[in-house]
């Protein structure tokens, strides 16, 4: 038995033996050479110059990084609930077979499988304040059009809608995690008469805490880059950094400006907001809910 | 008596040494005799560059030119600094002046003027100075200037026909444009939603700076009358320059508002006939010859208390890193000797920096638009430049954000003017030009 167990054991590093050289070499090596170029100024034409925590401090000083920084946090409190909140709504709603759930749970993972940027000038034009499908209707029931895109006050509110749409990764996580939450505690909590409500609020929530966890997380890193190509492709930040989110300025700053030490501050101020948001929403989770297993 | 294997032998050393002959030579053809060749523009500018390549190749059959093609401005852009930052640019690349600076800091360009003194193809004195001069870093040419643009008024015949306005004259006033640009914005349907506007312009520095030249105003304040040291923006004259400019979208409107702006761009709109002039470089000329639906020509910006306008030049530069530098030199002789230019010239995209190509039939074609292309030549004596620092991109980019508030109505002229001056004071600081 012990035997068979190392093997067993041998046999998942082999398996997992790739992906750590990759993920290593591809991912850890070079995120640690940008962690130690952000305490350097380096334009790649020249060697890097070892300056401490100045970068930081410019950084800290630079209105525009705190309007990023804002703009991403404002953007993530919006747009993940939202998002996860979607993709349960979905699961539950395409959960029991029908007729045509099929196609629609399909329909409902489309959006996700559409190239960003494509995805990104479709949304370009369904929010032109002028021509817009979006404001061409509100024109048409007597509402007022805000400017989208166009106006500070409103330009960050598309990308959440935007990003409400590609949710077809968790709802299909989802899906399955409601396929196999067991039957019984269902059939247990209809004996004891629990109603719908009921039997969601006190079961299917809490068995589903922990996969609605790991999508939390998931998002909150994934949406923090999210915001990348359609800020890069519809505003360029514009207007007037309202829809300036870190990954925009940090690829500003390395790429464009060729501040490749400011730019990679910026990335490690990214890790860090992302790790410090986890570790909080972790802190949330931890005590809550319960597994199948249970 | 021949003994078949010893034959055998000899005719694989043959064949060997025959092929190690080839490959060498074909690897050192290849090394000594190959140029890349990096370019920005649309389809009708590649073309003229493949055509340039072709002309060349014919001149030149010991060196084989490739041609990079990168159609957007600012990717191409992305790609140059990408490229010199992985010390693997193209062999020859086009750049502007307001961008070279950074590269010639580094040292990453190869200076070209001692390549220039040896040719006996093209002089110094062949090029409009007000061309090759900001190209000069340290004293020393680093480029040769393939085009000496400038910013012009581009304006719909057809709707100053209908409105009965009288065409742009060579010296019309800051009054006249404004009264014209007035004349030609109208709301036909009478839904309070301007359907056409008099002028397209993008509000920034760039398209700004000739306006305060023209009001005795500079851009940047020098220190011992060279090195420039902060925006001079605060002037009286730079500041009422750019209160008449912001004016003409805030107070006239006679310029979408950037609603307008984001629902259609301002190019786009003078391009489906909905906009009556439109400020741009000779740059937009091979698109706009693509317009069937109407007539159009340029005409010279409009003039203040003095006439001035501003250089838009890029230049063929060399990479340092070039392995064979006379192969490189080779080409850009070649594409900014009298032949090159044509080719090129003929696009409609450039105005060409040879003073004898400038004012031969190449350019000034009276069967192609516009019919007025004189008029880059008529106003080359008035042209200026920004100053010619190695940050000067972040300065654009800074003051072009501020400016854009004040354009569209979202802070005041002051407010913008001490943003613009506060924010770019960094990037003047250890700066040479």
């Amino acid at each position: 038995m012990r035997r068979f167990s190392l093997s067993w054991q041998a046999g998942l590093w082999a398996m997992l033996l790739p992906y750590l050289v990759g993920t290593l070499l591809l991912v850890g090596l070079p995120a640690l050479m940008s962690a130690i170029l952000a305490f350097t100024t380096y334009d790649a034409l020249t060697p890097p110059v070892f300056v401490g925590f100045a970068n930081f401090r410019l950084l800290a000083a630079d209105p525009i990084v705190t309007t990023a920084i804002g703009n991403s946090l404002v953007f993530i409190l919006l747009a993940v609930p939202l998002r996860i909140l979607g993709a349960l709504g979905l699961a539950l709603l395409l959960l029991r077979p029908r007729r045509g759930v099929s196609g629609y749970r399909a329909a409902a993972y489309v959006p996700t499988v559409i190239p960003d940027v494509a995805f990104a000038l479709i949304w370009l034009w369904i929010f032109n304040p002028l021509f817009g499908p979006v404001n061409v209707a509100l024109g048409a029931l007597g509402l007022p059009q805000p400017g989208w895109l166009a106006d500070a006050e409103t330009a960050r509110y598309p990308f959440v809608v935007m990003s409400v749409f590609q949710i077809g990764e968790g709802f299909v996580v989802l899906l399955a995690a409601l396929r196999g939450l067991p039957r019984e505690y269902f059939d247990a909590g209809a004996v004891d008469g629990a109603g719908r409500w009921g039997s969601f609020r006190y079961l299917t929530l809490p068995l589903l805490l922990p996969w609605l966890a790991l999508l939390t997380f998931r998002d909150i890193i994934l949406t923090f880059q999210w915001t990348f190509t359609p800020s890069f492709v519809m505003t360029g930040g514009d207007p007037y950094y309202a829809t300036m989110f870190l990954p925009l300025l940090t690829y500003e700053e390395a790429f464009d400006r060729f501040r490749f030490g400011a730019g990679s501050a910026l990335m490690l101020i990214t890790f860090l907001l992302s790790a410090a948001i986890i570790g909080g929403i972790y802190l949330l989770f931890r005590r809550r809910g319960y597994t199948a297993d249970v | 008596m021949r003994n078949p294997p010893s034959r055998l032998i000899r005719s694989l050393l043959a064949a060997a040494l025959a092929l190690v002959t080839l490959t060498g030579g074909v690897a050192a053809q290849a090394d000594s005799g190959s140029v890349s060749f990096m370019v920005f523009g649309d389809p009708a500018e590649l073309a003229a560059y493949r055509e340039l390549v072709e002309a060349f190749e014919q001149e030149h059959p010991d060196i084989a030119v490739e041609l990079i093609h990168i159609p957007s401005m600012s990717d191409y852009r992305l790609r140059l600094g990408a490229d010199f930052a992985a010390g693997d640019p193209a062999d020859v690349v086009l750049i502007n002046y307001r961008r070279y600076a950074p590269f010639a800091k580094k040292g990453v360009l190869e200076p070209l003027a001692p390549y220039l003194r040896r040719s006996d193809v093209i002089s110094d004195n062949d090029f409009f100075p007000v061309a090759t001069d900001p190209f000069r870093w340290r004293g020393q040419l680093m480029c040769i200037p393939q085009n000496i643009s400038s910013l012009v008024v581009y304006y719909n015949r057809g709707l100053f026909d209908a409105a009965g306005v009288a065409y742009p004259s060579d010296d019309w006033s800051w009054d006249e444009f404004l009264e014209t640009a007035l004349a030609l914005t109208a709301d036909p349907d009478g839904d309070g939603m301007t359907d056409q506007h008099g002028l397209g312009v993008d509000p920034s520095i760039f398209r700004l700076a000739p306006f305060i030249w023209q009001n005795g105003g500079e851009l940047a304040v020098l220190e011992s009358g060279l090195r420039p040291i902060r925006l001079a923006l605060d002037s009286r004259a730079a500041r009422e320059a750019t209160e008449w400019f912001v004016a003409l979208q805030t107070e006239h409107g006679v310029a979408p508002d950037a609603l307008a702006e984001m629902a259609e761009g301002s190019e786009s709109r003078f391009l489906n006939g909905r906009t009556a002039m439109f400020l741009n470089s000779r740059r937009g000329v091979p698109t706009a010859r693509r317009i069937d639906g109407f007539e159009w020509d340029v005409a010279a910006l409009p003039t203040g208390v003095q006439q001035a306008g501003i250089l838009h030049s890029d230049a063929y530069c060399m990479a340092a890193a070039t392995e064979d530098k006379d192969a490189a030199w080779a080409f850009i002789e070649f594409a900014n000797s009298p032949v090159g230019q044509a080719i090129v010239a003929r696009t409609g995209r450039t105005v060409p920096s040879l003073i004898e190509v400038a004012s031969s039939e190449a350019f000034l074609d009276p069967g192609a638009a516009p019919a007025n292309s004189g008029v880059w030549l008529d106003t080359l004596d008035t042209l200026r430049t920004v100053p010619v620092i190695a940050a000067w991109v972040d300065v654009e980019e800074l003051t072009g954000d501020e400016l854009r508030r004040a354009f569209y109505g979202q802070a005041s002229v002051d407010e913008a003017i001490d943003a613009m001056i506060t924010r770019t004071l960094p990037f003047f600081a250890g700066e040479e030009s």
